[in-house]
Parts: structure tokens; C-alpha cells; sequence
């Protein structure tokens, strides 16, 4: 079973209202009574402090404040209905003295009120004005004659450890300048830049040089790093295929010149998916989800259709809903769409869960062979490669000319799916891809 | 997603309390206690409870779910527990079983229902395999598509209650005080309480079977430690009020002056089958 942990990342503004949503809290649950409220209008919370109590189902689940601050107002009333997402209450947070310092990256929350998964069981730990750190790197700080607010902690949530300060110390003796932290917190602009390649400004003081980041992970990478922990202990095999893209490329084209809308750009990936729909109708068990627990095999009705996308957040894959019944123009537009909403950090948690297989353009970036992990509870999931020109036999045998190809691995969980049908459910897709005229045989 | 016992490594302590025909609202009040102002592992084993008594849900709403003219004239206890979930009619002929755990003491789960009904289902799954077709149905635990187990969850930041009620074996004439409940599971299909629920006395040889083997299946999760029942019970020291309460006789004449006020029909008196 798979869980997000947050639907979306959400910039904590340090000294500000905040909204805060009810968070996902597993699975498909979409929506929660509240039951009770613990604080009124006007009350200051702390951080982990009970706000109030929801029921989902079976569960009773108290929901625990992420920020100290004071709570602003109270949207629901127990007995109401909250969908997740839905903002529940606003809190003003505090503001603390580095706020003021522009440079500080958020050091905070990575997910926003909700169960926690990840709290501090450090009960020896304080909060105070902002700064989560043991009284023991306290003293330490004050010792130096250090203000502990100027210092970035690279501790699990922002706290400030015993070597952020020796750090400090270190790197003040050694410069001139305002003192530079030696080991970096990146915030997620900087990793942008970083996964783009380019090279990053950092506070040089006399010579250049290289020095290790951290990189708390959080929000989608957070994610990535659990879901891949567990797609790796699925038993996967994964199957190569060569496809023909001349049909592909050509219909691209012809979608293009007959296009009217300006908005609407062709790319390949809708006929790919429209395709793959109808070879899942086909072979439906590669559209199922395995319950390990229950020992089943679920096959899901609807095609969704997920598609992964590399956004400067991370990996994240939104699901196309109901293939079956868009048309591939319709596809299109909700490709784009997600695409969007995924760039801007603003997939919903309908967007991101239900999805029964997923798709990995990969080669959109580059690359000819892959070895997808599974999206788990899913049983497929297909990379699709670069389409490049290469000489191929046509189809008299004797003459070669340049034809586009890809390559496709699909990579499934071979404890649900066996070679032969994947195979024969990629040569359905296939041939669709190849003639894709035979897609109207099945057209509604 | 499933977690998996940790061999040959130290295992979490896991308290466990017997107890035999134990009061179910006392029972509740027990594990409201252990799951605030304790921070340790708690598996309590109940036996029956004396009385039939009807728990419902922390929403419950007794018009909604209870037939409460019968219940009423035969001075059935309506207790309304902490947990979310929905309604039961426990008597001597019911096991319960209760599982109070800090998150972090199985390793990778996450404090989410889905999560725990999972891993809780697997758990029972261990237990009852050799004796029946068993499966975790949505929130049930069935032979086949009969239910024989109903659960409920309390979450908190750190812990959370999962708690099962087992039918060894029911009254038949006491699922009358109970209505069709509006909200059912897909699997129910509109059966009847009858064809819907399947007693355990007809799958498994004894109580003890199942009661010593869920033991058995605990330790392999974590390190057992009985408790005795007496000390564990005493329930003086509760420290805030307990959320579980039993419904006074005038809280459930208004509640059936409200719905025949509310509902255009009267609602039906017998469960329909």
C-alpha cells in the first residue's frame, strides 16, 4: 500500500498566517468527521500540541500542531465533514529573530498538520523562540558567544547540533567576512539548480572551495525515499521491446497541422496512453493492484493512467483518470494540465492517488533501456525511451532505411504477472503503436 | 504496508492482560487509560462480557443504529466508545481483543488506519490461517465473505488503539436491538445479520485455540509479559475523564423523541431482514 505523507509541499512563511490543512492520512481516505476541538480561538499552541480529534472510518485520529503560534480562527464545527485538503483552522505563527535573516531557508515542517510520521522523540529537546536544540548545545553556543538564531541547524528538522556550532566557531576564526556555515543547508531552489546542472553561488570568502551540502530531504524526495525502499523489495523482472514510432510520428504530425486550438500542443505521449488503455482491455491483470497481505489480487475497472513527472520538487506521478472513456485530445489537455500543476507544486491528493499503472516518458530526457521500480501497489509500470532514427529492415526484408524507433522496458511484479503475459500485452500495445488505424477497430 | 517481526532482534515489550468475562465499558475505560498516561505496549485478551451490551462508535447516534423502544424495555446498556467504527451487540459469546502500541515499536509502520488495519490483518491472518478461508474485508476480519471480526482504531501522535470485537458465538435474538446500519461495507451486499455474520465456535475447536495461539503469534511480534489481571484493573488512578461513556436512560428516550420528530415514517421497530 502506498501513503503520501503530504499532498504538496507548503512554504511555511516564518512569522505569518498559516492555513492548515487536514492532511492526507492514508490511502484513499478522502474525507474526515471532526469530531472535537482541544483549543479555542485566540489559544497559543506549541508545536505537537492536540488541536483536535477527526474520525475517518474505523479511526479516531487527534491531529497535532505543527507550528507554535496562535490560533487565529476555527473553520469547522465537530460534527462536520472536512475533506482532506480542506483548510481546518489558521494559526498566526510566531515570528522569530531569523526570520529577519533573508538568507534562512526554511527550516521547518515538511509536512503540515496531520498525524505525524516523523516527530521528535527527544523529549530533552526545547523550542525555544523557534530554534529546536538540546539545553546541553545551548550552553555550548552560549558559551562561544554565539547568538544559537544566527546559526542554520542540519539536525532532523531544522534543530542545531553540536557541530552546526563548532562549524560556526571554526569558520568564523578562519574568515573575514560574515561567517559563512562550512556545510550548507540547500534549500529547494538550490537543489533545483543543482539537478539542473548548474554550478551554485556560494559565500565565497578569500579562495574558492568545494565543500560538502547536506540536504534534509523532505516533501516529494521524502516520499521517493519510502516508496523506493518498498518497490525494492517486490520481486521484479522487466521486459524489453522495440517499437516502430514512423506511424507515431507521422500521426504527431498530422495531429499538429490539423490543430486549431493554439493552446493544445501534440506530443506522443497521449496516443501512447490511449494505446496502452486499449491493451489493458485486453490483458486487465496488468492493470491490478496486489494486496500482499490479504494475498489478492484486486484488477481494477478504470484505466488510471499515471504519468511520471521530474519537477523541481521531485518525482511525483499523477494519474490520468478513466482512459477509457477520454479521447486522446481529451488526454491531452489533462496531461497538460497536470503537467502544470505538478511544475507549480500543486497536484492535489485526487491527482496523485488511484492510479492502476504508470508511465515513465523518461526518454523524453534522454536514455534507451531503463529498469523502472514498481509504483507500488501497482503490478506495472513501462519506461519508454528516446526516439531516435536507426537503420531498419521495411517491410520487404530487403531495404534499409532510417526508421524511428524507441525502446520500452516493462518492468512488472513477477509475483502477480508472469513473462508471457506481458509479453503478449506488449504486442498488443505494440501493434496499436505501429498501425495505429487498428485503435479505430475499438473506438466507441 | 506489511512489517515484518524482527528476528534476532530485541524485541519490543508487549504487556498482556487476561482477563474472563470482564465488563466491556470497564474494559474500554482500561484502554482509554492505557493508551493516554501510559507509554508502553498493552495486549489485553478479554473473554466475554457478562451482559449483552451494544458499543457503539464515538458518533454513534443511538436513533440511527439501535432500536431503541427494545432496547429500552429490556434495559440493554448503550455504551458509546472512544474508537471511530460502527456498532456492535457484545455478550458472553464475544472475544475481544485489544492491541495498545507506540509507533515506533513496529518497524515501518505508520500510524495511519490503513496501515494499521493492514498489518493488524495480517497479524490475525497468522492466527487464523490454518482454520479458515480468512481475510481482511475492508475493516472486517471474514471466513470466506462471512464476518466473524469487527475493528475499531483510536490514533494519537505517538499510539494507537486497534481493538477487535471476535464472534465465538452469538444470540441470534439479540441482533434485533440492533438496525441495518446505513453505512455498510461493499462486501455486506445487504445481507441480513444473520447471513452476513458467521460464528468462530463453528470454524475453530475451542476459545483457548484461538486465544492461545493469538498469544503465540504475539510473541513472535514482540517480547510477551503478562500482567496480572487485578493490578492492571484498577482503574482508581484514572487521571483525566474518559471519552467512553454509557448512555443514560434519558439521553436515549430523547434520542427516540428526536428521530420520530425528525423522520417522516417511523422507523422500523425490528431490523428488517
Amino acid at each position: 500500500m502506498r501513503w503520501f505523507s503530504s499532498q504538496a509541499w507548503v512554504d511555511v512563511p516564518t512569522g505569518g498566517v498559516v492555513e492548515v490543512p487536514l492532511a492526507q492520512t492514508g490511502e484513499g481516505i478522502a474525507e474526515c468527521e471532526l469530531l472535537k476541538w482541544f483549543v479555542e480561538e485566540g489559544d497559543q499552541v506549541e508545536e505537537f500540541q492536540r488541536l483536535c480529534e477527526v474520525q475517518s472510518d474505523k479511526a479516531t485520529i487527534e491531529i497535532t500542531s505543527r507550528f507554535k503560534g496562535k490560533v487565529l480562527q476555527i473553520l469547522f464545527v465537530p460534527g462536520d465533514i472536512v475533506k482532506v485538503g480542506e483548510t481546518l483552522l489558521k494559526i498566526l505563527v510566531e515570528d522569530t529573530p531569523s526570520s529577519l535573516d533573508t538568507q534562512s531557508p526554511l527550516t521547518s515542517v515538511s509536512d503540515f498538520a496531520g498525524v505525524d510520521c516523523e516527530s521528535s522523540s527527544d523529549a530533552e529537546e526545547e523550542i525555544v523562540g523557534g530554534i529546536l536544540a538540546t539545553p546541553a548545545v545551548r550552553h555550548l553556543a552560549k558559551q562561544h558567544g554565539i547568538n544559537i538564531n544566527d546559526i542554520r541547524g542540519t539536525g532532523k528538522d531544522g534543530r542545531v547540533l553540536k557541530e552546526d556550532i563548532l562549524n560556526f566557531v571554526s569558520s568564523k576564526i578562519t574568515s573575514q567576512e560574515p561567517p559563512s556555515i562550512s556545510r550548507t543547508i540547500i534549500d529547494e531552489d538550490e537543489l533545483e539548480l543543482l539537478n539542473n546542472g548548474k554550478t551554485l553561488n556560494m559565500n565565497f570568502v578569500e579562495n574558492q572551495h568545494y565543500e560538502d551540502k547536506t540536504i534534509p530531504l523532505r516533501g516529494y524526495q521524502r516520499s521517493m525515499v519510502k516508496s523506493m525502499s518498498m518497490a525494492a523489495k517486490v520481486p521484479h523482472f522487466h521486459y524489453l521491446e522495440e517499437i516502430n514510432c514512423d506511424a507515431l510520428v507521422d500521426l504527431k504530425a498530422a495531429f499538429q497541422s490539423g490543430n486549431t486550438d493554439q493552446n493544445v500542443k501534440h506530443t506522443f505521449l497521449p496516443f501512447l496512453i490511449k494505446a496502452l488503455s486499449a491493451a489493458l482491455s485486453k490483458y486487465p491483470l496488468l492493470n491490478s493492484s496486489f494486496h500482499e497481505e490479504a494475498n489478492e489480487v484486486i484488477v481494477k475497472g478504470w484505466h488510471n493512467i499515471g504519468v511520471a513527472m521530474a519537477t523541481p520538487y521531485g518525482l511525483v506521478v499523477p494519474n490520468i483518470k478513466k482512459v477509457q472513456s477520454l479521447s486522446v485530445l481529451e488526454i491531452t489537455k489533462e496531461l497538460s494540465r497536470l503537467q502544470l500543476l505538478a511544475s507549480n507544486n500543486k497536484l492535489s491528493s485526487e491527482d496523485i492517488t488511484g492510479g492502476t499503472i504508470t508511465l515513465s516518458n523518461i526518454g523524453a530526457i534522454g536514455g534507451k533501456f531503463g529498469s523502472p521500480l514498481l509504483n507500488l501497489p501497482e503490478v506495472a509500470i513501462i519506461a519508454i525511451g528516446r526516439i531516435h532514427k536507426l537503420p531498419r529492415y521495411d517491410d520487404d526484408d530487403e531495404t534499409i532505411y532510417p526508421a524511428s524507433v524507441t525502446n520500452v522496458t516493462i518492468g512488472a511484479d513477477h509475483r502477480v504477472v508472469d513473462g508471457a503475459t506481458v509479453a503478449r500485452f506488449c504486442n498488443e500495445w505494440k501493434l496499436l503503436i505501429e498501425k495505429p488505424e487498428l485503435l479505430l477497430l475499438h473506438m466507441r | 504496508m506489511v512489517s515484518y517481526p524482527a528476528r534476532g532482534v530485541i524485541r519490543p515489550v508487549m504487556n498482556l492482560i487476561k482477563l474472563k468475562e470482564f465488563s466491556i465499558l470497564k474494559q474500554l475505560y482500561l484502554e482509554e487509560k492505557l493508551l493516554r498516561s501510559s507509554s508502553e505496549n498493552w495486549c489485553i485478551i478479554n473473554n466475554g462480557t457478562k451482559q449483552p451490551t451494544i458499543v457503539m462508535g464515538v458518533s454513534g447516534r443511538p436513533s440511527e443504529l439501535v432500536n431503541i423502544n427494545s432496547v429500552i424495555r429490556d434495559q440493554i446498556p448503550v455504551i458509546r466508545r472512544f474508537s471511530g467504527g460502527g456498532t456492535v451487540i457484545v455478550d458472553n459469546g464475544t472475544i475481544f481483543v485489544t492491541l495498545i502500541c507506540n509507533k515506533d515499536d513496529i518497524p515501518g509502520l505508520q500510524p495511519y488506519p490503513r496501515p494499521i488495519m493492514s498489518w493488524t490483518g495480517q497479524f490475525y491472518g497468522e492466527v487464523l490461517r490454518e482454520f479458515g478461508d480468512f481475510h481482511l474485508r475492508e475493516n472486517d476480519y471474514a471466513f470466506g465473505s462471512r464476518k466473524f471480526g469487527g475493528n475499531a482504531q483510536s490514533i494519537t501522535k505517538n499510539r494507537w488503539v486497534h481493538h477487535t470485537s471476535f464472534l465465538w458465538d452469538y444470540d441470534v435474538s439479540n441482533m434485533d436491538y440492533l438496525k441495518l446500519p446505513m453505512r455498510a461495507p461493499e462486501y455486506r451486499s445487504a445481507r441480513s445479520h444473520v447471513e452476513f455474520l458467521c460464528r468462530m465456535k463453528e470454524i475453530l475447536p475451542s476459545k483457548s485455540t484461538f486465544i492461545e495461539g493469538t498469544i503465540e503469534t504475539l510473541g513472535s511480534h514482540f517480547s510477551v509479559r503478562p500482567i496480572q489481571s487485578n493490578a492492571a484493573t484498577n482503574l482508581s488512578n484514572i487521571s483525566h475523564p474518559p471519552s467512553t461513556r454509557l448512555l443514560t436512560r434519558p439521553e436515549l428516550e430523547q434520542a427516540l423523541l428526536s428521530a420520530s420528530e425528525n423522520s417522516d415514517t417511523n422507523s422500523s421497530i425490528y431490523a428488517v431482514p
